[in-house]
């Protein structure tokens, strides 16, 4: 974890981050926290529905917005997040909450890729579904939602280890 | 169907809980002791202006220190740029020790150097 934390840190990245300017950091951080607020704001909503709420409201209606915002806030966050970690990547070697965050955004992303081989996902655009794909894509709602709190929270946190 | 008041209730619950997570330390001044704290040393690295806080190095009484100053824009506003110390300098940090007897870390308010004073938070005393 060291070696691969100081390669970071010693990269063209690393070195652009430390050497561009005292605002570098902060501007970086402020677009990390935008990115995230269209990821989760948009996760939000969608795993709410999911969820139950706004059970009137067309899923379809919902995912066609929702889907395309997170996915580009979790790519801007994403790449946003590389850059502030290369800044002085070695001294989160053994932060706690580095590793819980990596582990939640993992969850995350592998939930994702599940709910997208689900019939029930695949076919929502399609058609109503039954009560049973609606329930079964409940349980996908609750575990993205846990998945980006726990991402959230334990990022927030590695600025207080 | 409406959202079931248990799970209303459920993300309440976790809301809270995360919310009274303890802040520890780097950020604001909690994970730091209430009283004064100076300690004179020589440049071990000197100061960078990257990340969310500025920082240094100082060498004490043998032991490394990590200086932590203000945020990058606010240690360049008090004069502290990255090469004006130069390493090997004997400097006066004044601040607040970090609370965790085995981490030698200090949180700075003024970093004295020669007839020089950086007030790196200068409404803190």
């Amino acid at each position: 974890m060291y070696e691969f934390m100081a390669w970071l840190q010693g990269s063209p990245l690393g070195h652009a981050m430390r050497e561009s300017g005292v605002w570098t950091y902060g501007f970086v951080n402020l677009v990390h926290i935008l990115a995230i607020a269209s990821l989760f704001g948009s996760v939000l909503v969608l795993d709410l529905r999911l969820l139950g709420v706004w059970n009137s409201i067309a899923l379809p209606a919902v995912s066609r917005p929702a889907v395309p915002v997170a996915t580009a806030g979790f790519g801007v966050a994403a790449t946003t997040g590389v850059c502030l970690l290369a800044t002085k990547a070695t001294e989160y070697v053994g932060n706690p909450f580095l590793y819980i965050k990596f582990c939640a955004i993992g969850m995350g992303v592998l939930n994702v890729i599940a709910l997208n081989r689900l019939p029930a996902w695949k076919q929502h655009r399609n058609r109503v579904l039954t009560p049973e794909e609606q329930q079964k894509l409940r349980v996908f709602g609750g575990l993205s939602l846990a998945a980006w709190l726990a991402a959230i929270t334990a990022g927030r946190m590695i600025a207080y280890w | 169907m409406q959202l079931r008041p248990s799970i209303c209730i459920h993300l309440g619950i976790l809301v809270l809980a995360l919310s009274v997570f303890p802040a520890l330390a780097h950020h604001g001044w909690s994970g730091y002791g209430e009283e004064e704290f100076e300690i004179k040393g020589t440049v071990e690295r000197g100061v960078s202006l990257a990340g969310p806080h500025a920082t240094m190095r100082i060498r004490a009484d043998g032991k490394v220190w990590d200086i932590t100053l203000a945020p990058p824009p606010r240690t360049q506003a008090s004069g502290l740029k990255e090469g004006v110390i130069p390493v090997g300098a004997e400097v006066t940090i004044h601040g607040h020790r970090n609370k965790d007897p085995k981490r030698l870390e200090v949180k700075t308010e003024r970093v004295t150097w020669k007839d020089r004073t950086f007030n790196v938070y200068p409404d803190r005393k």
